[in-house]
C-alpha cells in the first residue's frame, strides 16, 4: 500500500528531514512513527500526500509512483488518503455536519449522498447528536472525533495521523486510540506520528523508529523504546 | 454535477457579499473607465458619421442631377481627371448614397421607407491638390454652372476643426481610460486577494480532502468576472443614457445635424464595453488566483 525507496528529504539544503529511508507498509496495517520532535515524522506524513516532495528516492502510495504523478492527480491521490492532525483543523464557523459535509462537496460527490453518508459516519465516530454544534462548543477529544470523521467520510484506503493525540489528555487520548483501531479493522491502512509512550506499548502494532531523519528501527508488535 | 456549479455559484456570491466595500470600489472604477471607453467610441462614431463625406482630405462634392445623362457625367468626369488642382475624385452612385443614408437614418425606418436610391443625387467626392482655401473655393466655383450639376457643397471649416479635435479628444480618453482601467485590475486583484486571505482555513482543507485545483479556484475567477462584468453594464448604462440625452439635445443645431450615433453603433459599443469588463475581471483574478492560491 505504502513504499518508501531510499527516500531522501532535505530542508535548505543542509537541514536533513529524512534520510535514505525505506518502508514497505502493507494494506491494513497500522504503524507507529516514533521518535523525539525533529526526527522527520511530519515529513514522512507529509511527503506520503504529496504535500512535500522528496529529494532522492521513489514513493509509491495505492500502487501510483507518486513521484510520477503530475500535479493535476494530485487530488484524486488525496481522495484515497485521509488525514487528521494535532490542531484538528476544523472549519470554525460551520457546525459539526457542515465540516464533514463539506470534504464530501468539495471533491464533487453527488448531492444526495450527503444526507446518507454524514450522519452514519458521525455515528460512527461518537457524535450523532451533537452534529448542530460549532467545533468551539466541542472538547477537545469530540473535535478530533469530527476530524476524524471528515478523513473518514470518503472511505479512503489510508489515514494519516500526525500526532492526533497531541492536545488531547490521556483517557480521551485512549477513545480517540480505539476510534482509529476501530477504522483499522475495516482494512483502512493507519499511519501515525506519536510521541506518546504509552499509546504505543498499550497498542502493540508495528513501530518505525526515526532519529534525526534515520530510521532506526523498524518492529513489528514493538513498544515506544 | 449540479452540486459542483452549485457550490462555485455559492461561494461566488457569499465573496461579493462579504467584501461589499473592495467589491464597489473594483465595481466603481470599472464603470467609470468602461464609461469613458464607450464615451469615446461613441464620439468617434458620432464624427465618423457627420465627417463621412469629409474624410481622407475630400474638400467638396459634386452633386448631380438625379437624371444626368452619360455625356454630361462623361464630361464632368474629364474635366476632374484634367485638372492639375484635383489630387483624387470619386464617384458615388444613387445606390452608395443610398447606403450611405440608410446608415445615417437606421433610427428613423419611416425616412429609410419612404426614400428610394433614384431620390438622391449622385456625386464627385473631390480632394483638391492644394490646399489654398480662395483657389479650392473657385475650383469647386467652376463646376457650380455646368450642365446635370444640381448643387457643390463645401467642407466647412468647422467640419474639419471636428475631424482634429476630435481625433485628438479620442485619443486623450483613451489614454485616462487605459490608466483606469489597469487601476480596475489591480483593485479586482487586491480584492480576490483578501477574500482567498479569508478563506485560507478553507481552501488548505480543500487541498487536504483533494478538491481539485479548478474546484478551489472557479468561485475566485467567477467573483473576478462578476465584478468586471457589474462595472461595464453600469458603464453602459451610463453611456447609453448620456448619448440619449446628447442626441436630443443637439438635433435641432445645424451644424450637428448629421452628428447621430445608430443603434447598431451603440449596441457593438455595448458589446465591446461588456467583453472589456469581463476580461479586465478575469485578468485581474486569474492574476491574483495563481500568484494566491498555490494549488
Amino acid at each position: 500500500m505504502i513504499k518508501l525507496d531510499n527516500v531522501s528529504k532535505l530542508y535548505k539544503s543542509d537541514v536533513v528531514a529524512l534520510r535514505s529511508a525505506s518502508v514497505d507498509i502493507k494494506k491494513g496495517e497500522f504503524v507507529f512513527l516514533v521518535g523525539p520532535s525533529g526526527s522527520g515524522k511530519s515529513t514522512f506524513i507529509r511527503l506520503l500526500n504529496k504535500e512535500e516532495v522528496p529529494d532522492e528516492g521513489r514513493i509509491w502510495v495505492a500502487g501510483k509512483d507518486i513521484a510520477q504523478l503530475s500535479p493535476w492527480k494530485v487530488p484524486f491521490l488525496r481522495r484515497n488518503i485521509g488525514c487528521i492532525f494535532q490542531d484538528f483543523k476544523l472549519l470554525p464557523t460551520r457546525s459539526v455536519y457542515e465540516n464533514v459535509a463539506f470534504a464530501l462537496e468539495v471533491i464533487g460527490r453527488p448531492r444526495h449522498v450527503i444526507p446518507s453518508q454524514v450522519p452514519a459516519i458521525l455515528e460512527l465516530v461518537g457524535l450523532g447528536k451533537k452534529f448542530k454544534n460549532l467545533p468551539h462548543e466541542l472538547s477537545g477529544g469530540e473535535q478530533q472525533r469530527v476530524s476524524i470523521a471528515r478523513a473518514f467520510v470518503n472511505r479512503p484506503l489510508i489515514l494519516l495521523a500526525d500526532e492526533p493525540t497531541g492536545n488531547l489528555d490521556p483517557t480521551t487520548s485512549v477513545g480517540i486510540m480505539r476510534l482509529l483501531d476501530r477504522i483499522n479493522r475495516t482494512g483502512t491502512t493507519v499511519v501515525m506520528a506519536t510521541h506518546d509512550r504509552s499509546i504505543v506499548d498499550t497498542m502493540r502494532r508495528r513501530v518505525v523508529e526515526l532519529d534525526r531523519g534515520t530510521i532506526v528501527r523498524d518492529q513489528t508488535r514493538g513498544v515506544y523504546a | 454535477m449540479g452540486g459542483k456549479f452549485g457550490y462555485a455559484l455559492r461561494e461566488t456570491l457569499q465573496n461579493l457579499r462579504r467584501n461589499v466595500v473592495l467589491t464597489g470600489a473594483s465595481m466603481l472604477t470599472v464603470a467609470v473607465s468602461l464609461s469613458l471607453v464607450g464615451a469615446a467610441f461613441l464620439l468617434g462614431y458620432g464624427v465618423d458619421n457627420v465627417t463621412q463625406r469629409w474624410q481622407g482630405g475630400i474638400e467638396f462634392e459634386i452633386f448631380l442631377n438625379e437624371n444626368i445623362t452619360a455625356e454630361q457625367q462623361a464630361r464632368i468626369q474629364r474635366e476632374l481627371d484634367a485638372s492639375p488642382d484635383v489630387a483624387r475624385s470619386q464617384f458615388v452612385s444613387q445606390a452608395e448614397q443610398y447606403e450611405l443614408f440608410k446608415v445615417l437614418f437606421a433610427d428613423q425606418e419611416e425616412y429609410v421607407e419612404a426614400v428610394t436610391a433614384e431620390v438622391l443625387p449622385p456625386s464627385f467626392r473631390v480632394e483638391p491638390s492644394i490646399a489654398d482655401a480662395d483657389v479650392i473655393s473657385a475650383l469647386g466655383d467652376r463646376f457650380k454652372g455646368e450642365p446635370g450639376v444640381k448643387d457643390v457643397v463645401f467642407a466647412e471649416e468647422t467640419v474639419r476643426t471636428l475631424l482634429r479635435v476630435s481625433g485628438i479628444t479620442q485619443s486623450v480618453i483613451f489614454a485616462v481610460a487605459a490608466v483606469l482601467l489597469f487601476a480596475a485590475a489591480l483593485l479586482i486583484f487586491n480584492t480576490i486577494r483578501t477574500a482567498i486571505f479569508a478563506r485560507r482555513r478553507e481552501i488548505e482543507v480543500m487541498k487536504l480532502v483533494g478538491a481539485t485545483n479548478w474546484f478551489i479556484r472557479v468561485p475566485f475567477m467567477l467573483e473576478g468576472l462578476v465584478q468586471g462584468l457589474a462595472g461595464a453594464s453600469v458603464a453602459f448604462a451610463i453611456v447609453y443614457l448620456v448619448r440619449n440625452a446628447a442626441q436630443d439635445a443637439i438635433r435641432n443645431v445645424p451644424l450637428f445635424d448629421g452628428f447621430v450615433v445608430v443603434s447598431s453603433q451603440v449596441a457593438t459599443t455595448g458589446a465591446l464595453t461588456l467583453l472589456l469588463g469581463a476580461a479586465i475581471g478575469a485578468v485581474g483574478a486569474g492574476v491574483a488566483v495563481t500568484k494566491f492560491l498555490d494549488v
